[in-house]
């Protein structure tokens, strides 16, 4: 018997979590479409996040959104810095080198949370956490609904930048045509640095808004993050941020779905799978450009 | 050529009287002898064959797996369910690569970490299959010819003769045509096609070798570890650890992945009361200086300027 209100719960539970994905994903391919660079990282971005606020709720007892306020501009300088420092020296070297790179970085940041947090898993008590709203018999969680909203804002605040202002139009450009850009003047160095840290700003607000959610843990959930960011991007095509919105939120749904219909065993499969049949099966449409078959 | 064969055999020789000298630091050496095995397995498709691959821990797990469920569920002596992972390995890197080969460089990384974390939740979730997240004892061993499979020992000659056996492969392969077809689909696809080259049967028979030798390692590791879990052994970071171990060592070099394994296993045993649960820091770190200042790896820096003396030398006749 196929249950109306169960199958909208899910639906809309998907909906929103797809959104914090989406939120993951587009700042990966929004850093994948200027330097050409995939970051490994990128997961463990989002665990900084989430470990900035719980530093935060412990010490000043700060709400998690309250910290935004510091997350993000902090998360912007430190990508800013760390791709000054160690990427600017590979844009030479062959694109496996970036990803080796962002692959030691992730592993240092890991190990350095461990380090300083310990292995256990820390989360932040909201009072809010368990309130839903309701909307006919359909039941949201606030939680779920804030992070949703919080989702949306960033994205249509990057949106409006990369639009409507003088640095977005030098990014698209940047990502365009890099010669180009630099020809009619554009400092592309500096772009990077700047395409950089504001991935790294929506990673580290993708981990504050999770973090009521879910439990930080230093070492494996940052692999776990970068990995729905990848399928996120290329399910929707790497370099293009409406698409990876379109892939967080069919990520969020495919897993939700799949967990709820067919069996929560194989809850993080599903989206590898898709993930897997994407890439093989149409590679030429979402990599921008064809890929040669041999 | 022809010193890396008596380099093979001196270290051999060495490893043989190596017990005799350290008998306390057996478990370091296995661990180093195997991460030098893999590395060097891993470097024939991830080096010589340039597809960096993050996803060989399933081929440790799936030998690891045939040895331990054919002990511990259906009484299959190890060498057998060796011999079965082997084949097993092959097929399942023939499938995967006839899968992911269209992809290039780091989509193809990409699909490989896909992959391998399928394999891993099927080895958790089919516990009929594999014994699910517990794991796998192994209890009772054979003893072929007398001897004591569980000796630490023994583990450590089975661990020897896997790594000599898989550097003796990569040996053999870079002097031989497939070895230079390898290299030629590595440096320009296009290129070596218009020489007559089928990039995808090179990258595949490389795919093959590299996934049965790293399946003969993971085997041996059941019988050292004498207990298998999923969570583990087919963990994304093992995977990392192998390619990051060739990769620090020096890609596409005979001798590198071998000396990766050395000073990653090292300086693991030297930094372990300090960093405790934090190894892999060394990895990350490592990895970072290698890629930003020696990007061909540390044999693979001195070995190039080593060649490219020796072509100025010859040409200034």
């Amino acid at each position: 018997m196929f249950d109306y209100v169960s199958f909208m719960q899910n639906l809309s539970n998907g909906v929103l979590i797809g959104g914090v994905y989406a939120l993951i994903g587009v700042g990966l391919t929004l850093v994948f479409g200027v330097m050409k660079t995939i970051n490994f990282a990128h997961g463990d971005f989002v665990i900084l996040g989430m470990y900035c606020a719980v530093l935060l709720n412990t010490l000043f007892g700060w709400d998690p959104y309250l910290s935004l306020l510091v997350a993000m501009p902090l998360g912007f300088l430190t990508g800013a810095i760390l791709q000054r420092v160690v990427l600017s020296r590979l844009v030479e070297a062959p694109p496996e080198s970036s990803l080796l790179v962002t692959l030691g970085l992730s592993l240092v940041i890991g190990n350095i949370l461990l380090l300083t947090f310990g292995a256990e898993p820390k989360s932040v008590n909201v009072s809010y956490a368990s309130s839903t709203v309701s909307l006919g018999e359909v039941r949201f969680s606030l939680i779920l609904l804030l992070a949703g909203l919080a989702t949306m804002v960033v994205i249509a605040g990057l949106y409006a930048v990369l639009n409507h202002t003088e640095l977005g139009r030098a990014i698209r450009a940047t990502a365009d045509n890099r010669l180009g850009a630099e020809l009619v003047g554009t400092n592309t160095r500096r772009i990077e640095a700047v395409v950089f840290g504001i991935g790294m700003a929506l990673a580290v607000t993708a981990g504050v808004v999770l973090i009521p959610l879910l439990f930080a843990t230093p070492t494996f959930s940052g692999a776990i993050f970068t990995l729905k960011a990848f399928v996120v991007t290329v399910l929707g095509g790497l370099g293009n941020i409406g698409a990876a919105i379109a892939g967080g939120l069919l990520l969020g749904v495919v897993e939700v779905m799949g967990a709820s219909y067919l069996t929560s065993d194989y809850r993080n499969a599903y989206g590898l799978l898709v993930f897997l049949l994407v890439l093989l099966l149409r590679p030429e449409g979402l990599f921008g450009k064809t890929v040669k078959r041999v | 050529m022809k010193k890396h064969y008596i380099i093979l055999v001196g270290l051999v020789l060495l490893g043989i009287v190596y017990p005799q000298m350290f008998p306390g630091y057996l478990s370091v050496a296995i661990t180093l002898l195997l991460y030098a095995g893999w590395a060097t397995a891993w470097d024939i498709l991830g080096g010589w064959a340039g597809q960096v691959s993050l996803g060989h821990a399933s081929f440790v797990g799936l030998g690891a797996y045939f040895v331990a469920v054919g002990t511990a569920h259906h009484d299959i002596a190890p060498w057998w369910s060796i011999l079965m992972a082997l084949v097993a390995a092959a097929m399942l890197a023939y499938l995967w690569g006839s899968l992911t080969f269209k992809l290039k460089g780091p989509y193809f990384t990409l699909s490989t970490i896909a992959i391998a974390e399928i394999l891993r939740l099927i080895a958790i979730n089919e516990g009929w299959l594999t014994g699910g997240a517990t794991g796998v004892f192994i209890m009772t061993l054979p003893e072929p010819f007398g001897l004591d499979l569980f000796s630490r020992q023994v583990n450590y000659y089975l661990a020897l003769a896997f790594a000599a056996f898989t550097v003796l492969i990569v040996m053999l392969i870079s002097r031989s045509k497939f070895g230079y077809q390898l290299r030629a689909v590595r440096e320009d696809e296009d290129s070596a096609m218009a020489s007559g080259i089928n990039p995808t049967t090179v990258k595949l028979k490389a795919f093959m070798i590299s996934g049965a030798l790293t399946a003969l390692g993971g085997g041996i590791y059941a019988i050292f570890l004498s207990f298998i879990e999923p969570h583990t052994i087919f963990y994304l970071l093992l995977s990392v650890q192998i390619a990051l171990t060739a990769i620090i060592g020096g890609r596409g070099t005979i001798w590198g992945p071998c000396v990766g394994a050395l000073l990653i296993v090292g300086s693991g045993e030297i930094f372990r009361t300090m960093f405790a649960e934090a190894n892999m820091l060394i990895y990350g770190l490592l990895i970072m200086v290698v890629v930003m200042f020696l990007p061909r790896g540390i044999v693979g820096e001195p070995a190039r300027y080593l060649l490219r003396r020796a072509y100025a030398k010859r040409a200034q006749g």
